[in-house]
């Protein structure tokens, strides 16, 4: 079958997994953004927390993604629905470089400025919004694209538990020895990566503040 | 503030983006398209063809093929999220693989369980039985058959001390395979099972390597060579009945697929199966085809 | 020693450390019974060797730290029975290495107390102006610019003119102008001295710096080890006796002794 066929023949499917990819990687972001930046900013304030809380994370980046998506599988509510199991996952994977990287970026600004904020009279919360974060927010986009990139491909693993989304493209193909259908969920797949990373390094590189 | 500035505009724009992608997502299939589903093998590549091709027939809707889905867990997960809208699944599988509930061998309480659940806890219907029962077979030669007069199982466990078995991994891990046969039908043999790949059990069995081998009913091979399945009299394998399986709102928006499917009820014969598996398995035939070939014999296209 | 015994006024006193100890969770002291006023509209130079204490002992006066013992009063009151943030707001802090938001332009700097105080915006606006004047820098400029693109002489200015935003009654520096070369620093010593006398504010200035502390300063207090070892006049300070005020005088002098030596 030529591409053309293919294409219209797929056309649509394809965008339709394009989406259900896309939303499993924005709904994990906006809730590792949410869980991982307050977590981050914890770690920096208490630096004897990093321990636990980095460690924790670290396990869980460090369990295989295919692994990690079987524990939770019986797990009862999580275990009956693959978009819920698949998100819960990919959230506790994309924790680390966004907990890590708020923590050093907020650690990395300089002594010198802190103590000025607090030595005029900022509240901590007012250091935290107006001085720690903004000049931090480079750093922490930096943690942000990582996890990004990383979720958008074990969300194509993801389909192995029926999450659908370009990955199931990609077992199908295999199962069927069908080339057209693998490359029709694996280069999407690519292509939103790049393009993931590309636009974020854009933004890390706008918002990085100058020396 | 120089820095939050782009930020502010990044971030509404990125906003926007993903709220168009979620309006989209839920619009993205156009009207009367309907999407039928099936597992990763060819009898269930041939089940889903037949259902596509005669909702093709019967109704004015356009029907998408997601066909070879990993397993049964994928495919439950795509009906309830609703990337397919159909798809056979086996009434024993139901009932230990998503309804986790413990093996029965009477295939109408299987049915009746299988049917009553799915309803209640995720909205699905379960449809009548395609006809056929796609279970596990204890296959022996048709000359030895022939020869000892063989029908079922008991009479076989008479003779199984002087034969060889061989069985699939699967067949003997699995608590209703290999382990719980012999206790049923008190079955000793004179050496331990081979456990060979599936797709080299017949071979064994023809070559005369192993005397017994546990396929499946459906199998291809059972038509094509002198092959005899010998009777579970004691009803020890549960039920494996194929049926359509759908969400029951879907039905509801769509009556004519209900009254389409439903044409399909037992239309498909154990042997009727088994030869279709063989075009596609054996003579490496296309399951459209050969479905088309199916429905147009039975008047259903 | 040559300390001056003439007590302070209650009334006249702004600052006061009351026999202030400050010593540290692991046990090392940094301050030992210090006792000393800070009186109205003077400028008092902490002067002392690295170690010395005087960083520490400016860091109680805004609560940055609390004493361990003793009490140090802003205002008659003690520093523990005020709002640390109040405080803080009451009182202009400028540290050597400036601490300008490097994401703020100079502008936004200056007027960072005004608008956390909810001036008003015109308002905000005229004061950062009129202190960019104040410390010699051409608003039109400099208001849009950015820390970065300022060179240390310029930043200094600018973390004065912040700390004066919101006019506080009490200014505390330490080290201000440590990172700058001889050159701007003693220009920028210059420009400071003729801006303490319009300011009339009571600052503190914590240096290492002779010729600063007898520049800037109406008096000194010497600090060594934890200690103080003495309050003079500046004038005093150069002919004491005391071994530490000498040897900070002898190293004033060195310059004489490297021309007398040739």
């Amino acid at each position: 079958m030529n591409l053309t066929d293919f294409l219209q023949q797929h056309g649509n499917e394809i965008l339709q997994a394009t989406i259900e990819h896309v939303w499993l990687v924005a709904a994990t972001m906006l809730l590792s953004i949410a869980i991982g930046v307050p977590l981050g900013i914890l770690v920096a304030r208490r630096p004897w927390l990093s321990k636990p809380i980095l460690g924790s994370a670290n396990v869980a980046e460090t369990i295989p993604s295919l692994a990690l998506l079987g524990f939770l599988l019986p797990v009862p509510w999580l275990g009956d629905r693959a978009d819920r199991l698949t998100i819960t996952a990919l959230t506790l994977y994309a924790l680390l470089p966004i907990i890590r990287n708020t923590a050093a970026g907020i650690t990395g600004v300089d002594p010198a400025v802190r103590e000025a904020a607090r030595g005029m009279g900022m509240t901590p919360r007012q250091i935290l919004f107006q001085v720690e974060l903004p000049l931090s927010i480079s750093t922490v986009l930096a943690g942000v694209r990582v996890a990004t990139v990383l979720t958008i491909g074990v969300a194509t693993i993801a389909a192995a538990v029926g999450a659908g989304g370009l990955g199931e493209f990609i077992f199908r193909g295999l199962a069927m020895v069908n080339n057209q259908l693998i490359l029709a969920g694996a280069i999407p797949a690519a292509a939103l990566a790049l393009a993931a990373d590309f636009v974020l390094s854009v933004l890390e590189r706008r918002l990085r503040p100058a020396r | 503030m120089k820095l939050l500035a782009p930020l502010r505009s990044w971030a509404v724009a990125s906003a926007a983006a993903l709220l168009a992608i979620l309006l989209a997502a839920c619009s993205t299939r156009p009207h009367d398209t309907i999407v039928v589903g099936s597992k990763n093998f060819p009898e269930q590549a041939l089940l889903g063809e037949i259902l596509a091709q005669h909702l093709e027939a019967r109704t004015h809707l356009r029907v998408e093929r997601r066909f070879y889905l990993a397993g049964s867990y994928i495919c439950q997960q795509a009906l309830l999220a609703g990337r397919i809208d159909t798809y056979v699944e086996y009434t024993g599988t139901a009932l230990t693989a998503i309804l986790h509930d413990p093996i029965e061998s009477d295939s109408s309480a299987v049915f009746g369980k299988v049917k009553a659940q799915y309803e209640s806890r995720f909205g699905f219907e379960v449809l009548p039985s395609l006809g056929f029962n796609d279970t596990f077979a204890i296959v022996v030669r048709g000359e030895d058959a022939r020869r000892l007069n063989l029908k079922t199982l008991t009479d076989a466990a008479r003779y199984t001390p002087q034969w060889r078995p061989g069985f699939g991994y699967e067949f003997m891990e699995r608590p209703d395979g290999y382990a719980g046969l012999a206790r049923v039908y008190g079955l000793k043999f004179a050496a331990p099972p081979r456990v060979l790949d599936l797709g080299l059990l017949y071979r064994a069995l023809l070559d005369g390597q192993v005397d017994l081998v546990a396929g499946n009913s459906t199998d291809g091979l059972l038509a094509a060579r002198d092959l005899v399945v010998l009777q579970d009299d004691k009803h020890y394998f549960p039920p494996y009945e194929a049926v359509p399986i759908a969400r029951q709102d879907f039905l509801a928006r769509y009556p004519e697929v209900r009254d389409a499917i439903s044409a399909l009820a037992g239309q498909i014969s154990d042997a009727e199966m088994q030869k279709m598996n063989y075009a596609v398995a054996g003579e490496g035939r296309d399951a459209s085809v050969v479905a088309r070939e199916f429905l147009r014999s039975k008047g259903l296209d | 020693m040559n300390v001056e015994t003439k007590p302070a006024a209650d009334g006249d006193a702004i600052v006061e450390f009351r026999s202030v100890h400050y010593t540290l969770p692991r046990g090392q002291v940094l301050l030992r019974d210090v006792s000393f006023a800070v009186r109205r509209g003077e400028t008092l130079v902490l002067l002392g060797r690295s170690g010395a204490g005087k960083t520490t002992a400016l860091k109680l006066i805004n609560r940055l730290a609390d004493p361990t013992d003793g009490a140090v009063n802003v205002d008659g009151r003690s520093t523990l029975d005020w709002d640390p943030i109040a405080l803080r707001r009451h009182i202009g802090y400028v540290i050597q290495e400036t601490g300008l938001f490097p994401h703020y332009t100079v502008e936004q700097n200056i007027s960072l107390i005004p608008r956390l105080e909810h001036w008003p915006t015109p308002q905000v606006r005229e004061r950062a102006q009129e202190l960019l004047a104040l410390v010699g820098l051409d608003p039109a400029h400099f208001l849009k610019r950015y820390p970065h693109e300022l060179s240390g002489g310029q930043r200094q200015r600018v973390g004065v003119a912040r700390a004066l935003a919101a006019d506080p009654p009490i200014l505390l520096m330490d080290e201000p102008f440590g990172a700058l070369d001889p050159l701007t620093r003693a220009e920028i010593r210059g420009e400071f001295q003729a801006l303490q006398q319009r300011l009339q504010k009571t600052i503190v200035i914590v240096t290492h710096d002779t010729s600063e502390a007898l520049l800037l300063g109406t008096r000194i207090a010497l600090m060594e080890a934890g200690e103080l070892k003495g309050l003079y006049s500046p004038g005093d300070f150069l002919h004491s006796n005391e071994p530490v005020a000498s040897a900070y005088v002898a190293q004033l002098r060195a310059l004489e002794e490297f021309e007398r030596g040739k």
